[in-house]
């Protein structure tokens, strides 16, 4: 705890400070609070509005959760298959990156036109911003195995499939994890994104219906509320990884297995 | 009687003609050095005996079955110790059992990492342990294999000179214990004429074998023997061998 503070307070100092500057030049330039609120403002509605949003928060959160999974699950499948056979690796890699460069807001009311406007099409978007950091991190991950133990294995006759398993898979969990931190964030963003192309709840809906009716501070209590899941989700997965990693830490570096 | 037994090895690499008609052996319970230039392909018959790949001319064959292209016959150690750092000591000594298939007795393993001076580290990890440690955990992982026959990759050549003698005669010690056939790389003359029963001189590319020689010392061993005059004797026509 005592280290959050120490490494923590420059952050949060700044934060602060910001925060105090934006009050300070709202107040002297009277901005009207349609256009700008005021941080103190945004924090009473925080407080006074809490019934409006708080519905909104779950629904959010269990759509994520379940693209986060779905996007996951999907990123590792790729990886492995790709990793572990080449040649549908240069058929298909091409394709990944290709998916990427689809806006998503282009995409989204394509899969309401094509699966209605349940959980289904919100969730393929999900999925489809998750999986290519999970994706791209753990096939780096797979090709930077130390090449010493590689040659160990293959030299006492270890089989591709003891090799995947015992080395290629544990040496790339760190940067395995590192894809998932970042697809934890992302799958914030994919969610509102996706409940605003039509959804009776959550963030996204709310802060569509604020912005149309012109309650400022509201948008801005959403874009908090999606800051702080995407950082809860960022500390769950970071836990994760320090659990799933903890023999690592002792005497390595803190960023993955220490290599000699 | 001969475990492993190379006769008449080829191999080229393109153009680039690594080795030229190699033929050793190597006995039950016998230690045998290659010594040999850097870069003269020592790496590259190891390669072959792992069945990484296969010789353009020659067989290999251990035991009287020709396993030319054909892995896991061997136990190895390679020059650096490639531990698995997410593994305990224990665990990256039962990963050579492992892979071969065999579920390696506890008590024999714990046993083991005993006689390697490295009681009490059974549940270390790799990055808590010294260069020399290491390459002994390294040793025992290679010793712990089903194998009957361990080749070692200029396992000590990273080592410092102090260590490097220190570890030269904790090797024999546990060798001599625990008498597996050993086919040892090296291109340290002091260390090949302290460790080995007999010595494969090999010359530079493409290596072809020079000489070979049988050490006359008896065992055990100790350091005394590295400044004594039948060793220098000896050393010394290595070393116009290796020369001329």
């Amino acid at each position: 705890m005592s280290s959050l503070l120490k490494k923590g307070w420059r952050p949060a100092a700044v934060l602060i400070l910001l925060l105090i500057l934006w009050e300070g030049a709202a107040r002297l330039f009277d901005v009207p609070s349609w256009l700008l609120p005021l941080p103190t403002q945004i924090a009473e509605e925080a407080v006074t509005g809490s019934a409006l949003y708080a519905p909104h928060i779950l629904s959010t959160v269990m759509l994520s959760a379940t693209g986060y999974f779905a996007g996951i699950s999907v990123g590792v499948f790729t990886a492995v298959s790709l990793f572990r056979v080449p040649s549908l690796q240069q058929a298909v890699y091409p394709l990944i990156i290709l998916s990427q460069n689809i806006p998503v807001i282009v995409l989204a009311p394509l899969l309401v036109i094509w699966f209605g406007f349940g959980m289904m099409p919100k969730v393929i978007v999900i999925t489809l911003v998750c999986f290519f950091p999970v994706t791209i991190a753990a096939l780096d991950g797979f090709r930077q195995t130390d090449r010493d133990m590689l040659h160990y294995m293959k030299m006492i006759g270890a089989s591709r499939r003891q090799i995947f398993w015992k080395l290629q898979w544990p040496y790339a969990l760190p940067s395995l994890f590192s894809g998932l931190k970042i697809a934890a964030t992302y799958s914030v963003m994919g969610a509102v994104i996706s409940e605003w192309l039509g959804a009776s709840k959550g963030i996204g809906v709310y802060m569509t219906m604020s912005s149309s009716s012109f309650k400022t501070d509201r948008v801005f209590v959403a874009i908090a509320l999606i800051m702080i899941l995407s950082l809860l989700y960022f500390g769950i997965i970071t836990a994760a990884e320090r659990f799933a990693l903890r023999s690592r830490h002792k005497g390595g570096s803190p960023d993955g297995p220490a290599h000699t | 009687m001969a475990r492993l037994t190379l006769d008449h090895i080829a191999k080229s690499y393109g153009s680039n003609e690594v080795l030229r008609n190699i033929t050793l052996s190597v006995g039950d319970a016998e230690f045998v050095s290659i010594l040999g230039p850097s870069g003269s392909g020592k790496s590259t018959i190891f390669q072959l005996i792992g069945g990484l790949y296969t010789p353009d001319a020659g067989t290999i064959s251990l035991d009287g079955s020709v396993l030319n292209g054909s892995r896991g016959h061997i136990s190895y150690m390679p020059q650096s110790p490639a531990l698995f750092p997410w593994r305990t000591v224990l665990q990256n000594v039962r990963l050579s059992a492992e892979v071969a298939g065999i579920k390696p007795d506890e008590e024999q393993m714990k046993e083991l990492i005993r006689s390697a001076g490295l009681a009490g580290y059974e549940h270390a990890y790799p990055d808590e342990l010294s260069g020399g440690m290491k390459q002994r955990v390294s040793f025992i992982r290679s010793l712990n294999a089903p194998q009957q026959i361990i080749c070692l990759d200029e396992p000590f050549s990273a080592l410092d000179e102090f260590t490097r003698l220190e570890m030269q005669q904790w090797l024999l010690s546990i060798w001599e214990t625990n008498r597996k056939s050993i086919l040892f790389i090296t291109h340290n003359i002091d260390e090949a004429l302290f460790l080995s029963d007999r010595i494969i001189v090999l010359s530079d590319k493409p290596a072809a074998v020079k000489k070979e020689l049988t050490v006359p010392f008896a065992r055990p061993r100790t350091e005394d023997l590295l400044l004594s005059g039948p060793f220098l004797q000896l050393k010394r026509e290595i070393y116009s061998e290796l020369r001329g």
